[in-house]
């Protein structure tokens, strides 16, 4: 096939317009994912036996069952799952868009809220304790005192999460959403040429990748200040 | 609506197409394990070559493989590979004709690029104190290699390979798309069957979860085997201090001395040795990535 003929640049504006989609899918995912997560990684630093009997049994399902099988679950069985909450007599739509962005929110956010378990681990303990010595109430000293730090002490597995979430984006197109791979593989089927747009297709993801890696780095070395050692 | 929608029956007479799933899923596991580790640590050794031609070949290699997203990798080779008149014809095309092969091969590249950084950061977390005390008892710098610094990284480096396998086993869910019939593909076609939205599919999950804690004991017991001599010595430690320095100097048992002590007493002079060594240092590495 001729090199940005027509029918070329037609399929590759198509995925130009998926690649919008998974970029959307993945910011929706990953920030959803990120204030969930956080909240539940708080919320389960209780020693409260039913909040852990929760927690584990949660944490225990996502960890041992693939991304994938939480995507189909949400997809073929979110509408019933949505009349079963709210009532039989009305019937929902679940599109694949929302089945997506529902099980990277909930897969994900028990990484990062095991994160946070592991961020506040390593904060010292005096922290917590000049909090309370100081008479600060516990909203504000998290708000004020911990989640900065924890923001540090965390960033390097935040990264970590957020280039698993954006490998796992293009899995929904398996559920029939037309993101940047479900259009890759249509381009690649018409033309015969699926070297050139699955590789376009991937070094998209390496490229964002690679940006957001910059990226990361930076914030690292901001949120580092007045902490890093001096490298010899 | 009852609280568990879950049609029992239809579980359990799926329970047989199920085990073929999960069989598959299985071998296209211990395939890629297989292959991978070997593979793994020859890249590796390239990617820390000192030697240019080596070096770029592999980085590039790292970033293309773990930067691209599994589907896509399995997609590129399943769909790519076909298009290539010359493999077609070939004899090689028993390989890639095969829907089973092309998801090996896929994932093997991927499980390659994630353990390259894997190894190199478990050979790295080797104190240079070691590979340098054995440089000057005379070992070559591959009887370090092998008897000093790869039994050593394969103890730090067991946490981080136990990550990458539960990620990848999961990863392996993706390979339906290639009309590989593994466990999802199973759920899948039960469901299309049945239209019943959740028993396939949590039936399913549950042989995944299983087979992820099953992984996950395994590892734990590999973890306990390898480190056996740093639980003697917490076992002893209570004691009084005599009993301590009693347990220092008897030999540790752990793997990475005991070659190296053979090597010494079978063709090499034995070197005067004026204070007991120091135990090898049992600190954990630092984490490494996910």
């Amino acid at each position: 096939m001729e090199l940005f003929s027509d029918q070329f640049n037609g399929y590759l504006w198509q995925m130009v317009q998926g690649a919008y989609i998974t970029l959307q899918l993945f910011a929706a995912g990953f920030t959803l994912a990120l204030v969930l997560g956080t909240l539940i990684g708080i919320v389960t630093l209780s020693r409260n036996w039913l909040i852990q009997a929760v927690w584990k049994t949660y944490a225990s399902i996502i960890m041992g069952v693939p991304s994938l099988l939480i995507i189909f679950l949400l997809y073929y069985g979110g509408s019933a799952m949505l009349s079963g909450l709210f009532g039989t007599d009305r019937s929902f739509d679940v599109t694949p868009f929302g089945a997506g962005v529902t099980a990277l929110t909930i897969v994900y956010a028990a990484y990062v809220a095991e994160l946070v378990h592991g961020a506040v681990m390593n904060l010292p303990k005096g922290q917590f304790e000049a909090c309370s010595a100081l008479a600060i109430g516990p909203v504000a000293a998290w708000r004020h005192v911990i989640l900065p730090q924890l923001t540090r002490l965390a960033l390097p597995g935040l990264v970590n999460i957020w280039m698993i979430v954006l490998k796992d984006t293009p899995l929904v197109s398996l559920a029939g959403l037309n993101d940047l791979v479900a259009n890759a593989k249509i381009a690649a089927g018409a033309t015969k040429e699926p070297f050139i747009f699955f590789i376009a297709a991937s070094l998209f993801f390496i490229v964002f990748s690679a940006l957001t890696l910059r990226l990361s780095a930076r914030l690292e070395a901001r949120f580092g200040r007045g902490l890093a050692e001096v490298k010899a | 609506m009852s609280a568990l929608p879950i049609d029992f029956a239809l579980a359990w007479d799926s329970l047989p197409q199920m085990a073929e799933g999960l069989v598959t899923t299985l071998l296209i596991t211990v395939l890629v394990l297989v292959l991978g580790l070997p593979l793994s640590v020859l890249v590796t050794l390239a990617r820390m070559s000192r030697s240019r031609i080596l070096s770029w070949p592999a980085a590039a290699f790292v970033v293309f493989f773990r930067g691209a997203p599994l589907l896509i990798l399995l997609y590129l080779v399943y769909y790519g590979f076909g298009q290539i008149e010359a493999l077609r014809d070939g004899p090689l095309w028993v390989i890639f004709g095969s829907a089973f092969a092309c998801a090996v091969i896929g994932l093997t590249l991927n499980h390659v690029a994630y353990m390259v950084e894997v190894v190199r950061g478990s050979l790295n977390a080797v104190p240079a104190g070691l590979v340098e005390a054995s440089a000057a008892l005379g070992l070559t710098p591959r009887e370090t290699f092998t008897y000093i610094r790869l039994p050593l990284a394969m103890r730090y480096g067991l946490a981080a390979y136990q990550n990458e396998v539960v990620m990848f086993t999961k990863g392996t869910a993706v390979v339906s798309v290639i009309t590989v019939i593994d466990l999802t593909a199973v759920a899948n076609e039960l469901f299309e069957e049945t239209y019943d939205p959740f028993t396939p599919m949590l039936t399913a999950a549950a042989f995944y979860w299983c087979l992820v804690n099953a992984i996950r004991l395994g590892f734990g017991a590999l973890e306990n085997h390898l480190n056996r001599h740093q639980r003697r010595e917490q076992a002893v430690k209570p004691t009084t201090p005599a009993g301590a320095a009693a347990a220092a100097a008897e030999p540790p048992a752990g793997a990475p001395v005991a070659p190296l002590r053979r090597m010494i007493g079978s063709d090499r002079r034995p070197v005067p040795v004026k204070a007991a060594a120091p135990a090898l240092s049992t600190a954990t590495p630092k984490e490494h990535a996910l």
